[in-house]
């Protein structure tokens, strides 16, 4: 995995490829059938539970599809429990923002670790990388403790810089992976004519890096969509809980209210399957570059 | 043109600003913590107690359980995962018509978050109304409903099937990338030597992919390690403590008993072992490459 192409999936193998391999048997289409099915059904499963009617999703035997389907799941949450939400916007606020921060100063640092030549280059990313290893549960009894005493405890500028923080190592190698397969031609050009660094990375690097930007910051959305242990410990107010975290702290009165999570599940899983369905080439071409070196 | 280069020193800045301030110092001071007593910050109050948590917690017995629960789940769950991995990302790397739809099926268990997922499945492990307990009954396979999620040991073996379920396709994304750097040619080569599929996945695709192998299957098991969101949404880590991890076990410690110190050196060791087993796994390897 060296070229930019071939990290980012650009590139479609040549036509003529393996001829012989490719009428695929029909026992390979049944796994890839089964693959599809296995892999959708929980989902599938959630959305029956949230547009049946109450009565039908506690009934035993149970019922298998929704008769009739009804919305009122979803309009119930708008109406009765408008904390569910705010935990989506939360989340939204949220990961946006980290995947900008990220994307801002992960780009300036990327391009600096893996185009320019300096002495404690190849360090300085080891250690950013090793540092990443620890488990994000280390981090927990200190930050809680720190943003407990700087008032970012139940802050949007506190969890995000916490997500921030999180991901900003493995966007920072995925980057520098990605600026390393710009042609160098173009940048040296620039340099003679007399362009900073700055002014060299705003202009000529970002511009053809947007496919890498692009593939970053998609996964740092998903992470930072998906995250848990910081959101919980960090965000304890029920009003600026995350989506994950609110939904998975969500009391109910007797038992776990299912009519509402999982409608409330839906609607916090819906980007993420627009994501990937929709950007599967970048979103494999990053994980790819990021861990597959 | 070097001097521009050492301007790029300085686009550092921003990033280990932030990452000195949301990793490395709050590593240290867990560190710290873990050997402290009543203290929740270095800066004040601190007060030294060696190596008393450590101490307390090999003593305790719900931590040494926590640790067999994750080594357990662990040496369980990402074997079957490298497994199922391969086969996925075999599939992924052939041409076929609706290849984009499979891709898609692969990626999506890898997006979905960890914690919403083990809720989708705590509902279909549901005894009373779960849509397992009435497949099974449906189609004749049990007679009674099954307690999926409260009873030992079955909980465990639910809680290892849900992260099979979530994590094989992230194996088969990471090995799907090593797949791919295998030139076609190599293929084409041994079909003319009269390879069958099987011999030329046994000797070709099977060497070859060692080493995109070895990262996949370091990096889930030091995931694995980590458990947290899924015993904490699926199980709570019961039924008793059958299901709790290391990380659960910690976060309790901390948040729930409120001992920073003794919930810090629970995650020291945590880390130690990964380290550990990353370190053993590695020299293990390399000497069989020798």
């Amino acid at each position: 995995m060296t070229s930019a192409k071939g990290i980012f999936g650009a590139n479609r193998r040549p036509a003529g490829f393996t001829e012989s391999r490719k009428k695929s048997s029909r026992g390979f289409y049944a796994v890839a059938a089964l693959t599809v099915i296995v892999s959708f059904f929980p989902t599938v499963w959630l959305f029956l539970t949230s547009i049946k009617e109450e009565a039908d999703i506690y009934a035993w035997p149970v019922v298998y599809l929704p008769q009739p389907a009804t919305l009122e799941n979803y309009v119930n949450i708008a109406t009765e429990t408008p904390e569910l939400l705010r935990f989506i916007l939360n989340s939204a606020i949220v990961a946006t923002t980290t995947t900008v921060v990220i994307l801002a100063c992960g780009g300036l640092a990327g391009y600096s670790l893996g185009r320019l030549t300096y002495r404690g280059r190849n360090l300085i990313l080891i250690l950013i990388l090793a540092m990443s290893m620890f488990p994000p549960l280390a981090l927990l009894p200190s930050l809680f403790s720190m943003f407990l005493d700087l008032r970012l405890i139940n802050t949007y500028p506190g969890l995000i810089i916490g997500h921030t923080g999180l991901y900003l190592p493995i966007a920072i190698w995925i980057l520098s992976n990605f600026f390393q397969t710009v042609p160098r031609e173009i940048e040296d050009a620039a340099r003679v004519d007399g362009a900073s660094s700055l002014r060299i990375f705003w202009s000529i690097i970002l511009p053809l890096s947007v496919p890498g930007l692009i593939s970053t910051g998609l996964i740092v959305f998903v992470f930072s969509w998906n995250e848990f242990p910081l959101s919980l410990v960090l965000m304890s107010d029920n009003f600026m809980r995350t989506a994950p975290v609110g939904i998975s702290l969500f009391p109910g009165e007797y038992s776990f209210p299912w009519e509402i999570i999982s409608a409330a599940t839906v609607l916090t899983i819906l980007p993420i399957l627009v994501i990937s369905g929709v950007f599967q080439d970048r979103l494999i071409g990053g994980l790819t570059a990021g861990s597959g070196k | 043109m070097k001097q521009a280069n050492r301007a790029g020193r300085f686009f550092l800045v921003p990033a280990l600003l932030i990452i000195a301030f949301v990793l490395l110092f709050p590593i240290i001071q867990t560190i710290v913590l873990s050997f402290g007593r009543n203290s929740t910050s270095i800066f004040y109050d601190y007060e030294f107690a060696g190596l008393a948590n450590y101490q307390r917690l090999l003593r305790t017995p719900r931590f040494i359980t926590a640790l067999n629960n994750t080594i357990l789940f662990t040496a369980v769950t990402v074997p079957i995962e490298l497994v199922i991995g391969i086969g996925l990302a075999l599939v992924l790397n052939r041409q076929f018509r609706g290849k984009g739809l499979v891709r898609m099926a692969v990626l999506f268990p890898w997006a979905l978050p960890t914690a919403l997922n083990a809720l989708m499945w705590r509902w279909m492990f549901n005894t009373e109304f779960g849509l397992f307990n009435s497949i099974l009954t449906d189609t004749g396979l049990a007679v009674e409903r099954v307690n999926w999620l409260g009873a030992i040991p079955i909980a465990m073996a639910s809680m290892m099937f849900v992260s099979i379920w979530k994590t094989s396709s992230f194996m088969a994304l990471l090995l799907l990338a090593g797949l791919q750097t295998i030139p076609d040619d190599l293929y084409e080569a041994g079909s003319v030597d009269g390879a069958t599929r099987w011999t030329a996945f046994r000797h070709l695709t099977l060497p070859l992919l060692r080493p995109a192998i070895m990262v996949s299957v370091l990096l889930r098991t030091m995931d694995a390690m980590r458990t947290f969101e899924l015993p904490f949404n699926l199980t709570d880590g019961g039924p008793l403590t059958s299901t709790e991890t290391l990380s659960l076990y910690s976060y309790r410690a901390i948040f729930q008993y409120v001992n920073f110190n003794l919930g810090s050196s629970a995650i020291i060791i945590q880390f130690i072992i990964i380290m550990a087993i990353s370190i053993v796994y590695i020299v293990t390897l390399r000497r069989a490459d020798q």
